[in-house]
């Protein structure tokens, strides 16, 4: 992605874990939302937030859906991409390569790139 | 029996990120027992925290979050495990 | 077999128990008559449902998966609404056994 097109997309970042709350449900809506009407977005996962991207999730024996999975239809929907914090894969202990839905990783200091950053 | 000396059995079920989490370690004392619950499992992945020994996870939740095969097995407990363990207690505190 | 239990808008509460002649029926109950071109759609949105555990969360969603999946000449508004009359999303959704996407009105 070079300089000019990062300045118009927007980054949504997602960094609290999944299942808990609603707030990172809510942030990939807004994302498939901004995609629906073809605005450029992508997804960074924070903090917490990689807990997304771990694989060997199964939701379904807490009754939901497993968000992973519901993930890897977002570059269908036309999301730019999905980037992940190196830093926090590694506090976390997930491997860069290991994700079923495969993340551009990332530095801290890359949502800097970006004019619009959105965090619910 | 005074009730600061009575083992509490703690139910922690904040992420780490969160302030009650650490108010919750703060809280515990030696002879206290830790259950995780939903979003507090993703600490036994945490290279930054620090739990106390013996601490116990609810082995849904790990499974949900793909942590099953990352946690030692003695460590999780089922449902059945965890109405025993909250018969063990007294005391009992929810975070 | 009973027919599979449905919620008050006629989507299956279950989607594991679709079947070929359990959409057959509910595309009937909207005057639809599944043609080849039809299946082609259900089974996309089978698959997409057994890979990502979701259905398309609105209409234009749906329209953008069929696009990237199978082209421009299906992938598009009119295509799909003259297979799925009302809201494409929606109806297509009920035959095929899914979930109601989450953002149609």
């Amino acid at each position: 992605m070079n300089d000019d097109s990062s300045a118009d997309t927007v980054l949504i970042v997602i960094d609290r874990p999944p299942y808990g709350d609603w707030h990172g449900r809510e942030a990939l809506d807004m994302a498939l939302s901004l995609a629906a009407f073809d605005r450029p977005v992508a997804v960074l996962f924070r903090g917490e937030g990689v807990h997304w991207l771990r694989p060997g999730q199964n939701a379904s024996v807490i009754d939901q859906k497993t968000v992973s999975r519901n993930l890897s239809a977002a570059t269908l929907f036309g999301v730019e991409a999905l980037y992940a914090d190196r830093s926090t894969l590694a506090r976390f202990q997930i491997g860069e390569t290991e994700p079923d839905v495969t993340p551009i990783v990332v530095d801290p200091d890359f949502y800097h790139r970006f004019k619009k950053v959105v965090q619910l | 029996m005074n009730d600061t000396a009575m083992p509490a059995l703690h139910l922690l079920n904040k992420a780490p990120s969160h302030p009650r989490f650490q108010a919750c370690l703060a809280a515990m004392d030696p002879a206290d027992q830790l259950l995780l619950l939903e979003n507090a499992v993703i600490a036994l992945v945490d290279k930054t925290a620090s739990l106390p020994a013996g601490t116990r996870a609810l082995a849904s939740d790990c499974e949900a979050r793909g942590l099953s095969d990352k946690v030692a097995a003695s460590a999780l407990t089922d449902m059945a495990d965890m109405v025993e363990l909250t018969d063990q207690f007294t005391k009992i505190i929810s975070w | 077999m009973a027919f599979p239990e449905r919620n008050n808008e006629g989507f299956l509460n279950n989607p594991w128990q679709w079947s070929e002649p359990v959409a057959t029926e509910i595309a009937a109950e909207s005057g639809i008559e599944l043609t080849d071109n039809h299946w082609e759609i259900i089974q996309l949105l089978r698959d997409f449902y057994k890979q990502h555990e979701i259905s398309p969360p609105s209409n234009r969603l749906f329209v953008k998966a069929v696009k990237e999946l199978l082209g421009e000449e299906k992938g598009n508004s009119i295509y799909l609404m003259q297979l799925f009359p009302g809201t494409p999303a929606k109806t297509a959704c009920r035959i095929a056994g899914l979930p109601r996407p989450t953002n149609c009105l």
